[in-house]
């Protein structure tokens, strides 16, 4: 059995995908600190997965499952496998294979500015974290403008887009906050009436 | 009902509003008193002018210095702490530079009008202040900026520039009364370039490569654009400053030169992001902008022919009038007519209600005016300068001032619109 293949049967089984084997030999990055101290490990992560080569691994340890992250590097080649070890201890593995394991499973649509949407109980999630500007603005409206019903949009932002407000309301839309956390500002936006 | 905190109108990293349109209605009143200082001129003043104090350099300064560079201030301090996500400095620092800077240069450019040199040294002495400190909390937010190389580049180039011009500014403004100057004339032009390409001209380029994408809703434009168009700038600019100050004039063509190819790059990159736009009807705004850009290349090809020998009368006078008026002018008339709706709708909610839609705060009949005089005059003007005609030159400053009336009634508008929305607000709140 060729190793995709086992992918393929692993995965609907549940089970770990085949190149986690190489991947439990890398030594993990752990962020937990650095959250900790209210850093955003971001930079770091993505400094360190930039100096992955094709067909190498990255190991994460987290407290939580970094389902952003996973997100981002999944549209730069990554897939991904989560374990959650302890109680607010996650390491997830990362191997730079194209990304199709993860894009299969997750179900993520990359918009052209670079912005993930998924589908989520709550409604239409989107992604535009370290987006240059203005990208994550034209992103949202791109999302909002193809609605046609009253779903609910979550942007996962790592700041207040103060430019936004005037663009929604000017679509009949407008914003709302749910959270604020170090590195994922969550806004809710509804349509007006 | 969503649980949480409505945003309110996002304003974490907001000035309050009365901050940048101090800027912006100090940058519409200026631009009124030049058109007007112009047609106090009149015509033969305008058409014999190849520098020195009198009216048409005063006029010329509240241009550059009343409007362009104000409106730069107003929107820097707004935009880039939202741009860069970085702090730009306390808010007192904000008021202390308007008040600094707007009174030094109506005193400065009032000095150059009457020929008056305690109002020169003092109006250039608080300029430079407000500049200085304009300089310093730009530089203290770019510090650390390292992922938006295309607006960096091009503002630290035009710190750079800022610094050189205002110390040309100054010897120029000591050299009307001491004299020392060997070559008045060649210092003028290294200023003149400084001024509108390097610092006016940079924070137009790199100010573009976020603002024009956000006012169209575009995708940004790549980094490398930025860094190449940065590269070539710079250097167009330190062949054009210095074959200019030192007289060398093949060199300040080559200036030149370097400088379309640059310009043929910023304005490949912005078409380049237009094409991604979401808004696919151009607001009323960009209009102008299409105007800017297509003088801005003209600007470099009349540069070229006065360093290389073209009779400075009437040349010298086109060039600085296409440059300054027809490019510059045109482009920040431009942003202003977008930005300031825009600030006034993201103010909007602040008292909780529903923020002013942008449709309804910018009024379209006085930019429309203000398009058409605005381009009137720089036909006439320029043709008056090259026929050496005295009717098409006060014709055309006539038009120009209608045009700034029209965009001080626009600045007026939304400003009423908003004050009226507020209110409408806070009665709510009040009855609520």
């Amino acid at each position: 059995m060729t190793v995709s293949a086992q992918n393929v049967e692993n995965e609907k089984t549940g089970g770990p995908p085949e190149w986690l084997a190489v991947a439990l030999d890398t030594q993990p990055l752990d962020v937990r600190a650095m959250l900790a101290q209210g850093i955003d490990p971001f930079e770091a992560m993505m400094e360190a997965a930039s100096s992955i080569e094709m067909g190498g691994f990255l190991v994460v340890d987290a407290p939580f499952n970094p389902s952003p992250l996973r997100r981002i590097l999944a549209g730069r080649g990554f897939s991904s496998y989560g374990r959650k070890l302890t109680e607010g201890h996650w390491r997830v593995f990362f191997h730079l294979d194209g990304g199709a394991d993860w894009e299969r499973e997750a179900e993520v649509t990359v918009l052209p500015e670079g912005a993930m949407t998924w589908r989520e109980e709550d409604g239409l999630h989107i992604d535009v974290r370290k987006l240059p500007p203005p990208n994550p603005l034209v992103a949202i409206l791109r999302v909002i403008e193809g609605i046609t019903g009253n779903e609910t949009v979550i942007v996962h932002h790592e700041r207040e887009p103060q430019m936004l407000a005037p663009e929604l309301a000017e679509r009949g839309w407008r914003i709302a906050r749910l959270s604020k956390e170090v590195v994922n500002v969550r806004l809710w936006l509804e349509r007006v009436g | 009902m969503f649980p949480g905190s409505f945003m309110m109108g996002a304003k974490d990293r907001l000035l309050p509003p009365s901050v940048p349109y101090r800027f912006f209605a100090a940058a519409a009143l200026f631009h009124l008193a030049a058109w007007a200082t112009l047609a106090v001129a009149g015509p033969d003043a305008i058409r014999g002018f190849v520098g020195g104090q009198g009216l048409v350099l005063a006029a010329l300064h509240m241009i550059t210095l009343g409007t362009l560079a104000m409106t730069a201030m107003g929107a820097a301090i707004q935009l880039l702490p939202v741009a860069t996500r970085r702090p730009l400095g306390p808010h007192w620092a904000c008021r202390l530079m308007f008040w600094l800077y707007a009174p030094g240069v109506l005193l400065f450019c009032a000095g150059l009008a009457l020929s008056l040199p305690w109002a020169q040294h003092g109006g250039a002495t608080l300029t430079v202040s407000g500049l200085a400190l304009f300089g310093w909390l730009v530089a203290t937010n770019q510090r650390k900026v390292d992922d938006l190389p295309g607006v960096t580049h091009h503002t630290w180039t035009a710190l750079a520039a800022l610094v050189l011009l205002a110390l040309l500014g100054v010897l120029l403004v000591v050299d009307f009364t001491k004299g020392f100057l060997a070559d008045h004339t060649g210092v003028a032009a290294a200023h003149a370039v400084l001024a509108a390409y390097g610092f006016m001209g940079m924070l137009a380029l790199g100010f573009s490569y976020v603002l024009i994408p956000m006012f169209v809703l575009a995708s940004a434009v790549p980094n490398a654009v930025g860094k190449q168009t940065a590269l070539a700038s710079g250097l167009a600019l330190a062949l054009g400053a210095g074959g200019a100050a030192f007289g060398f004039g093949p060199v300040a063509a080559l200036g030149a030169v370097v400088g379309l190819v640059a310009v043929g790059l910023y304005l490949k990159g912005m078409l380049a992001c237009l094409k991604t736009r979401m808004k696919k009807r151009l607001e009323p705004f960009f209009r102008m902008v299409w105007l800017a850009w297509g003088v801005l290349p003209l600007s470099l090809l009349l540069a070229g022919a006065v360093a290389l020998g073209a009779p400075l009368d009437p040349w010298a006078g086109v060039w600085g009038f296409v440059l300054v008026f027809g490019w510059l002018l045109s482009f920040v008339t431009a942003i202003l007519q977008r930005i300031m709706p825009f600030l006034a709708s993201m103010h909007s909610s602040s008292l909780g209600g529903k923020p002013a839609l942008l449709s309804h705060l910018a009024p379209k009949l006085p930019v429309d005016i203000h398009l058409a005089c605005h381009g009137a005059a720089l036909v006439l003007v320029t043709a008056g300068l090259i026929g050496g005609w005295a009717w098409p030159l006060r014709l055309g400053v006539y038009a120009g001032l209608a045009g700034a009336v029209s965009f001080g009634v626009f600045t007026v508008e939304v400003l009423r619109r908003y004050r009226s929305h507020m209110a409408a607000a806070a009665a709510a709140n009040h009855e609520g």
